[in-house]
C-alpha cells in the first residue's frame, strides 16, 4: 500500500512549522551563550528595543518569578537535579544555551536587534570532556555537588570477577563513542499564540510528544492543561531529538504572552548544532571473558556518559540503556555494569534513534569479535555458540526480559544472503593484489514497544508505556482514528489505518487518522519514541476498532435479522455468510447509529465510538544481522562499501515498504556514526563543529545499496504480533562497519575501538598497527 | 527596496524587496510558495534547490534581486494539475522515495534537471554522485535512487513536461 | 541566518562596476559574482559589506579562444567548464577540477572568477590554474594588467586584486599534444571541501620521455602550491611509478610547515596518483 500523505508532500503543499502563518505574527530569534560556562551579570536590551520593528526582548531577568524549571520525565533513583529554565537566569553552562529571545516584525530584523544586545559576562572555568570533568579539582557545574557526576547506575548478574578469573581468554578494550545528534533535516521550531480573552495558549511545535509539551508547559506556566492546545504540523524528521521538551518552546510561549501577538521561531542550522540535544557520547572500558571453545562467560563494562550541561527530558536514559544492553543477544550469565552520568560544559545529551543501544551493540559486538580473534575462531561461530536459544524465552538478561527470537537461524540466513564464503574468497584474492577488503557481520536486538507502565514508573519514568486508541465511525460509515502519537515522516498512520481497516472490515481509504492535536487526540503514555507507534499504538487502535466492530456487527445483524456470528465484513460491507446478496453497508450502520436509533437493537445506545487502552505486558524485541563488506584505501584512509546486507526479524510486518524504508534510513545514520559524523569540542567546551561543512551527514554517494531480507516471527507480547522497527538500522550498523574495517586492516594488527573511522584515524592505525596479527 | 520581476512556474511575479532578502524567503514568505524548504542556509543540504532558467540553484544562496528577469521553477510548478502528479513525483510516490518529505522538493528539482538533460544516468555510482548535493536524513537514499531511475523510464516513454 | 543590511547595485559595464567599487561612500563595497561563497558568509553574518556590486550584467561570461589560449570571463559559471565541449577537448584539466567543486547546483551559480578571487586554500580551480600556467586579467579604472597565477594567490582568501580593481578574466594556455592531465582529490564526503587535491600536467616527447611536468596542490597550505622543482625532477625521464612516488614523498616532506600530518600524507599519495594518471593519459602508461 502506498502512503496516503505522499501527494501532499510531493507537491510542496505540506505545511511544516516554518509554514505556519498567523495574523499579526512576529518572528523570534535567540541570543545564545558564546561561553561554555559563565555568569550573566547583566543584559542590556535598550539599543535593540530602540530599533524600529522590534517588539520585545526577554532575558532571564524578565522571566516570571514563579516560572517552573524545564522538567525531566526520567527521574532515575538517586539522580541529582540539574534545574534550568527557558532562558538562563544567571548562569550559562554550555555554548548555545538560550539567554534572550528577541521578537521583531521579521527574522531579518530580529537578527539585527540581537546584534545590539549588550551582555556583561563573567567567565567561569569549564570542562569539555568527561575525563576533565572527573579530574581532581575540576570546575564544578553545579554548586553544592561534590563532583560532576549526576548519577550512577549499577547492575550485576552472576559473578563476573570469578568468571573472568577462570576464563581461558579475556579481551579488554577502551571504547570511545563520539558525540552525534539526530540532525533531522527540518530543525525544530514553534509558533505560539496567546488568546488573552479565553486565557488559552496554542502552540504549534515540531515535536514527537505533544502531550508532554502540553503537560510541561502547564507545570511551568501554571496554566491548566485544558487551556493549552499543542498542535503538531508536518514534522520533517525527529529521530528522537524532537521527543525532548525544549527551553525555546517555553520562551516562545512567554514571548507571545508578552507581546500579545503570535510569535514564530524557526531554529536555523547553526543553532541546531548547539541547541538540539546531542547524543551517543560515551567512554566505555569493557571486558569479555570466554572459554577456549568460545563460550562467553562474562562481560563487564564501566561506562562514562558525557551528559553535557544538564539532564534533559529523558535524563541519562540512553546511558542507562547502554549499560543494561551489555549482554546483547547472548546468554551471558555473569555480567557487571556501572554507568556514571557525567556533566560537562556542552549541549545536553539525550535521545537519538537507538538511544543507548548503538553504543552497547558496538561495545559487545567488538568484544565478541575480539574473543574470536584471540581464539582464532570464526566470529560467526562464536556468535552462534552464545545465542539465547529459542526455547529459553522469555529470557531475562541484565535487566530486560526478551520476548522471543530465532537468532541462530537468522544468522545462518544472513551468511547465505551475503554469500560469506564467496566474499572470503574475494577478500583473499584482493589481499594477494595488495587491496584491503574486510567483512564485518554483527548481531543486534532492538528494544521496542516500550512498556509496561508500572515497570516504567518503578524505574523512575514519569510517563506510562500505554497508548490510547480512539476510533469513531461517522454517519456515512467512514472511520476516524485519533491517536496521541505523531507522524514524523515514518508513515505510521498508514499502518494504523490498515490495522483499523482490517479490524473493522472497511477499506483503508475509508479511514482517516488524526494526530498532533492535544484537544482532539487521546493522551499517549510516552509519545512517539522507542519504536512504539506501530506496536503499542497499533495494538490500542486494534483493540478499539475491534470493540467498535462488535457494535457495528450487532447493528448489522439486527438489520439483516442474522446472528452476529454469521456475519462477514470487508470494504465497508457486511453480509450474511453464504449469501453475499444479503448485505448492509457501514453507511447503513452509521445512519442507524446516529440518525435512526429506531433501527438499533433494543436497549443499545446510539453512536459508534470506542476508546481502548493498550499497556504492553512487556517489550517486544526485533533482531537482525548487519553484514558490511568494505575496501579500505590504506594510503588515503578512505573506506568504501563493496556490499551491505541486513537480514532481520521484526515480527509481523504490516507494510513491507515502510519497514524497508525504516531500515535503509537507520542504516544510513549508523554509517554516519561509523564513518563521518562527530560533534567535536575542545577541552574547555567550545564547539569545533558548527556547520554542514564539518558535521558530515552522509550523502547518496557514501551510503551503499543495502540488500535486505526478512524473517517474520510474531511477538507473543503484542496482540498484532508487530514489533517496532524504527531504530533497528541505526543500532546494528556501526558495529558491522567497524568490524569490516578492522577485518580489512587485519594485516596491520589494527583494532577499531573508536568512532568515527576517519581517514586520519585509519592512517594513524595503519602506521601504529602492531602488525602482530598478520593473517 | 528594489523591484524584482520574475517568472515563477510560468507566472510573472513582481515585488519590492530589500536587497538582502534571500530568494528562498522571497518565494516562501512573499509569494507563499512554501514548498521550497530551508534546511541549512549555507548551501549544503539542497532542500531549497529550485530551477533558475532551467538549471538547479540553491535559493538560500541567491538574493531575490539576483532573480530579476529570470524564470524560476519550484516544486509547486511540477504537477500538471491538482489531482495529478508529475511522472517524477509519481515515481517517488510508488518507490517510497520520501519519508518526512522535507528534502523532497529539492530532490525532485535536481531529478528534473538530470532527466531534462536527456543523458544516460550512468552507473549507480555516477547517479549517486549526481544526487549528492541533496541531503536526506530519512530514506538512506536507496529508494530515491530507484525512484530517479523509475522516473527516467517513465519519461523516456512520455517525454519531460 | 539572514544577511545583515546592505545596498545593492547591478551595473551594466565594467567601468561602472569599478566606479561603484571605488566609491568612497561605500568603503566596504564587495563584488558579487556567483555568490556561492559570499552568500553563506552573509547568512552567517561573517561578511558585512555596505554595498554589493553584482557582476552578472557586465558581459564577463564568455569563453574566447585565440592564439593558443582561452580567455575565460570571470563570470563564466563553473558548470560551463564541465559541459563545454571545447574545454573538454582542449583543457580537460579544467573540466576535471570543476567537477570536484561542491555540487552541480553550486556550480551552476558559482563562477570561475569568483572562485579565483575568493582564493579559498581548499579550492580546486586556483590549483588547476597554477598547473596550467594561467594568467589573470585584473582591471582597474587605469586599465588592465595581467598577473601570473603564482603571483595572484597571495595568501588564504587574499589575492593580488587591489582596491579599485576587479578580476576580469583568466587566460589559460592550451597545452600542446601529448599532454596528459589529471585532478585527484580526497574529501571526507562527496562534494565536501578537499582535504587535499592535486592537479598534474605532464607532457611526453616523441620518444616517450617526460618533457614538461607541473603539479599543483590545494588544501595543504594557505595558497595553492606548485613546487617549481617538479619539472626538473621529471623531465628527461620515462614515466615511472617509482619516480612519481619519489616526487610525492618530496612534496609531502616540503609541506611540513603548512599542513598537518594527514594532509601531508595525502598530498604525497595523491601527487603520485595524479602523475601516474596524467602520464597514462599522455600516452605513456606507467
Amino acid at each position: 500500500m502506498l502512503r496516503r500523505e505522499d501527494p501532499e508532500l510531493l507537491k510542496g503543499k505540506a505545511r511544516y512549522v516554518a509554514d505556519v502563518v498567523r495574523p499579526g505574527m512576529l518572528h523570534a530569534v535567540f541570543l545564545r551563550s558564546p561561553f561554555p560556562h559563565a555568569r550573566i551579570v547583566s543584559v542590556d536590551a535598550s539599543a535593540a528595543l530602540a530599533l524600529e520593528g522590534v517588539h520585545a526582548v526577554l532575558s532571564g531577568a524578565d522571566l516570571p518569578g514563579d516560572l517552573g524549571p524545564q522538567p525531566c520525565n526520567h527521574l532515575y533513583h538517586g539522580q541529582r537535579e540539574t534545574p534550568y529554565f527557558a532562558l538562563a537566569r544567571d548562569r550559562v553552562r554550555y555554548v548555545g544555551e538560550p539567554v534572550a529571545i528577541v521578537v521583531a516584525e521579521s527574522q531579518y530584523l530580529a537578527e539585527d536587534a540581537r546584534e545590539l544586545l549588550q551582555v556583561e559576562w563573567e567567565e567561569l572555568p569549564s570542562v569539555g570532556d568527561v575525563e576533565a570533568a572527573l579530574a581532581d579539582g575540576a570546575p564544578l557545574l553545579y554548586d553544592g555537588w561534590p563532583d560532576n557526576v549526576a548519577a550512577v547506575y549499577e547492575a550485576e548478574i552472576g559473578d563476573a570477577d570469578a568468571a573472568i578469573a577462570e576464563a581461558d581468554v579475556v579481551v579488554r578494550e577502551r571504547f570511545a563513542i563520539p558525540r552525534l545528534f539526530a540532525c533531522p533535516l527540518e530543525g525544530r521550531g514553534a509558533v505560539a499564540e496567546w488568546d488573552a480573552a479565553v486565557g488559552e495558549l496554542t502552540l504549534w511545535t515540531s515535536t514527537q510528544s505533544p502531550h508532554i509539551v502540553r503537560d510541561y508547559l502547564s507545570w511551568i506556566l501554571h496554566l491548566p492543561e485544558h487551556r493549552i492546545r499543542v498542535l503538531v504540523p508536518r514534522v520533517g524528521g525527529g529521530f528522537g531529538a524532537k521527543f525532548h521538551f525544549y527551553p525555546e518552546e517555553t520562551a516562545v510561549a512567554l514571548a507571545a504572552r508578552a507581546t500579545g501577538r503570535p510569535v514564530r521561531w524557526v531554529e536555523d542550522r547553526l543553532e541546531s548544532f548547539v541547541g538540539t540535544v546531542h547524543a551517543r557520547q560515551q567512554v566505555v572500558e569493557a571486558t569479555m571473558a570466554a572459554t577456549a571453545d568460545g563460550r562467553i562467560t562474562a562481560v563487564t563494562a564501566e561506562l562514562l556518559g558525557d551528559q553535557g550541561a544538564a539532564l534533559h527530558s529523558v535524563s541519562y536514559g540512553p546511558l542507562w540503556l547502554s549499560a543494561v544492553m551489555m549482554t546483547n543477544v547472548y546468554a551471558i550469565r555473569n555480567a557487571r555494569v556501572r554507568a556514571r552520568a557525567v556533566v560537562t560544559n556542552k549541549t545536553p545529551s539525550g535521545s537519538y534513534r537507538g538511544w543507548g543501544q548503538p553504543q552497547a551493540n558496538f561495545v559487545v559486538e567488538r568484544l565478541v569479535d575480539g574473543v574470536a580473534r584471540e581464539l582464532g575462531a570464526d566470529p560467526v561461530d562464536v556468535r552462534r555458540k552464545n545465542f539465547v536459544a529459542p526455547e529459553e524465552f522469555p529470557y531475562t538478561g541484565l535487566f530486560h526480559t526478551f520476548d522471543n527470537g530465532r537468532y541462530a537461524s537468522l544468522l545462518a540466513r544472513a551468511v547465505e544472503v551475503l554469500d560469506l564464503p564467496a566474499w572470503r574468497r574475494r577478500q583473499e584474492a584482493a589481499r594477494a593484489e595488495g587491496r584491503h577488503v574486510g567483512i564485518g557481520l554483527t548481531f543486534y536486538v532492538e528494544n521496542t514497544a516500550l512498556g509496561p507502565s508500572r515497570k516504567l514508573n518503578a524505574g523512575g519514568v514519569l510517563a506510562g508505556g500505554y497508548d490510547i486508541g480512539h476510533v469513531r465511525m461517522e454517519t456515512n460509515g467512514e472511520v476516524i482514528v485519533y491517536s496521541g502519537l505523531c507522524e514524523l515522516g515514518q508513515g505510521f498512520t498508514n499502518g494504523i489505518a490498515q490495522i483499523a481497516a482490517d479490524a473493522l472490515g472497511v477499506h483503508p481509504d475509508q479511514v482517516t487518522v488524526v494526530t498532533g492535536d492535544t484537544h482532539a487526540c487521546p493522551v499517549t503514555g510516552y509519545g512517539t519514541g522507542a519504536s512504539r507507534s506501530a506496536s503499542v499504538g497499533g495494538a490500542s487502535v486494534q483493540k478499539a476498532a475491534r470493540k467498535l466492530r462488535a457494535k457495528a456487527m450487532a447493528i448489522a445483524g439486527h438489520m439483516l435479522e442474522a446472528s452476529v456470528d454469521d456475519l462477514e465484513a470487508e470494504n465497508g460491507e457486511i453480509w450474511v455468510r453464504g449469501s453475499r446478496e444479503r448485505f448492509v453497508t457501514m453507511a447503513d450502520v452509521g445512519r442507524a447509529a446516529y440518525l435512526r436509533p429506531i433501527e438499533l437493537p433494543e436497549g443499545m445506545d446510539p453512536g459508534l465510538e470506542a476508546i481502548e487502552v493498550h499497556d504492553p505486558e512487556w517489550m517486544a524485541w526485533p533482531y537482525g544481522v548487519n553484514a558490511a563488506v568494505v575496501e579500505v584505501d590504506v594510503e588515503t584512509g578512505e573506506v568504501r562499501f563493496l556490499d551491505y546486507v541486513c537480514v532481520h526479524d521484526c515480527g509481523t510486518i504490516v507494510n513491507p515498504m515502510i519497514v524497508e524504508g525504516q531500515l535503509h534510513g537507520g542504516i544510513a545514520q549508523g554509517i554516519g556514526m561509523a564513518l563521518y559524523e562527530e560533534l567535536r569540542y575542545d577541552r574547555d567546551g567550545y564547539p569545533l563543529t558548527g556547520t554542514f561543512m564539518d558535521y558530515l551527514v552522509p550523502t547518496a554517494a557514501e551510503v551503499p545499496r543495502i540488500r535486505l531480507a526478512h524473517d517474520e516471527t510474531p511477538s507473543p507480547v503484542v496482540p498484532t504480533g508487530v514489533k517496532g522497527i524504527g531504530e533497528a538500522g541505526a543500532i546494528g550498523s556501526p558495529s558491522a562497519v567497524a568490524a569490516a574495517v578492522e577485518d580489512a586492516l587485519r594485516p596491520f594488527g589494527v583494532r577499531v575501538a573508536e568512532l568515527p573511522i576517519t581517514p586520519e584515524r585509519v592512517l594513524d592505525w595503519v602506521a601504529q598497527g602492531t602488525g602482530d596479527l598478520v593473517a | 527596496m528594489i523591484r524584482v520581476r520574475t517568472t515563477v512556474n510560468g507566472r510573472v511575479r513582481e515585488a519590492e524587496v530589500e536587497p538582502r532578502r534571500l530568494l528562498a524567503d522571497f518565494l516562501r514568505e512573499d509569494l507563499g510558495l512554501r514548498g521550497t524548504h530551508l534546511g541549512c542556509e549555507h548551501g549544503i543540504c539542497g532542500a531549497c534547490t529550485i530551477l533558475v532558467d532551467g538549471e538547479p540553484a540553491r535559493s538560500c544562496l541567491m538574493l531575490a534581486v539576483q532573480a530579476d528577469g529570470r524564470a524560476l521553477t519550484t516544486v509547486e510548478g511540477l504537477a500538471p494539475g491538482d489531482g495529478e502528479l508529475h511522472p517524477i513525483q509519481q515515481a517517488f510516490h510508488e518507490r517510497h522515495g520520501l519519508q518526512c518529505g522535507f528534502c523532497t522538493p529539492g530532490f525532485l528539482l535536481t531529478t528534473h534537471y538530470l532527466l531534462a538533460r536527456g543523458e544516460d544516468l550512468g552507473s549507480d555510482e555516477e547517479l549517486r554522485a549526481a544526487l549528492a548535493g541533496n541531503l536526506c536524513r530519512c530514506t538512506g537514499y536507496q529508494n530515491i535512487v530507484e525512484a530517479v531511475r523509475d522516473a527516467a523510464a517513465r519519461l523516456s516513454q512520455g517525454g519531460l513536461r | 541566518m539572514k544577511p545583515p543590511p546592505f545596498a545593492y547595485a547591478a551595473p551594466a559595464s565594467v567601468e561602472e562596476a569599478l566606479e561603484l567599487l571605488a566609491d568612497p561612500a561605500h568603503e566596504d563595497a564587495r563584488p558579487l559574482a556567483g555568490g556561492q561563497s559570499l552568500v553563506p558568509l552573509l547568512n552567517m553574518r561573517l561578511a558585512r559589506p555596505s554595498l554589493l556590486v553584482d557582476l552578472d550584467g557586465l558581459g564577463l561570461d564568455a569563453l574566447e579562444w585565440a592564439n593558443g589560449h582561452v580567455r575565460i570571463g570571470a563570470m563564466v559559471r563553473q558548470r560551463a567548464l564541465e559541459t563545454d565541449a571545447a574545454i573538454a577537448g582542449r583543457l580537460p584539466l579544467l573540466r576535471e577540477a570543476a567537477a570536484h567543486v561542491a555540487h552541480v547546483a553550486i556550480r551552476t551559480r558559482g563562477t570561475v572568477g569568483g572562485s579565483l578571487a575568493h582564493a579559498d586554500p581548499a579550492a580546486e580551480l586556483p590549483a588547476a590554474m597554477l598547473a596550467l600556467d594561467a594568467r589573470l586579467v585584473v582591471r582597474s579604472a587605469a586599465g588592465a594588467r595581467t598577473v601570473a597565477a603564482p603571483d595572484f594567490f597571495a595568501g588564504p582568501f587574499t589575492t593580488a586584486v587591489g582596491a579599485g580593481e576587479l578580476l576580469e578574466a583568466v587566460e589559460v594556455p592550451v597545452p600542446p599534444a601529448r599532454t596528459g592531465v589529471a585532478f585527484v582529490e580526497a574529501a571526507r564526503v562527496h562534494g565536501a571541501f578537499a582535504l587535499a587535491g592535486v592537479a598534474a600536467l605532464l607532457r611526453l616527447d616523441g620518444g616517450g620521455r617526460i618533457e614538461h611536468a607541473r603539479v599543483a596542490l590545494c588544501g595543504v597550505a594557505g595558497t595553492p602550491r606548485a613546487p617549481e622543482w617538479v619539472g626538473g625532477a621529471l623531465c628527461g625521464e620515462p614515466p615511472d611509478e617509482r619516480l612519481f612516488a619519489q616526487v610525492g614523498e618530496r612534496v609531502r616532506d616540503e609541506l611540513a610547515d603548512s599542513a598537518d600530518e594527514h594532509r601531508r600524507a595525502l598530498a604525497g599519495v595523491l601527487t603520485r596518483r595524479a602523475l601516474a594518471a596524467a602520464a597514462a593519459r599522455a600516452g605513456g602508461g606507467s
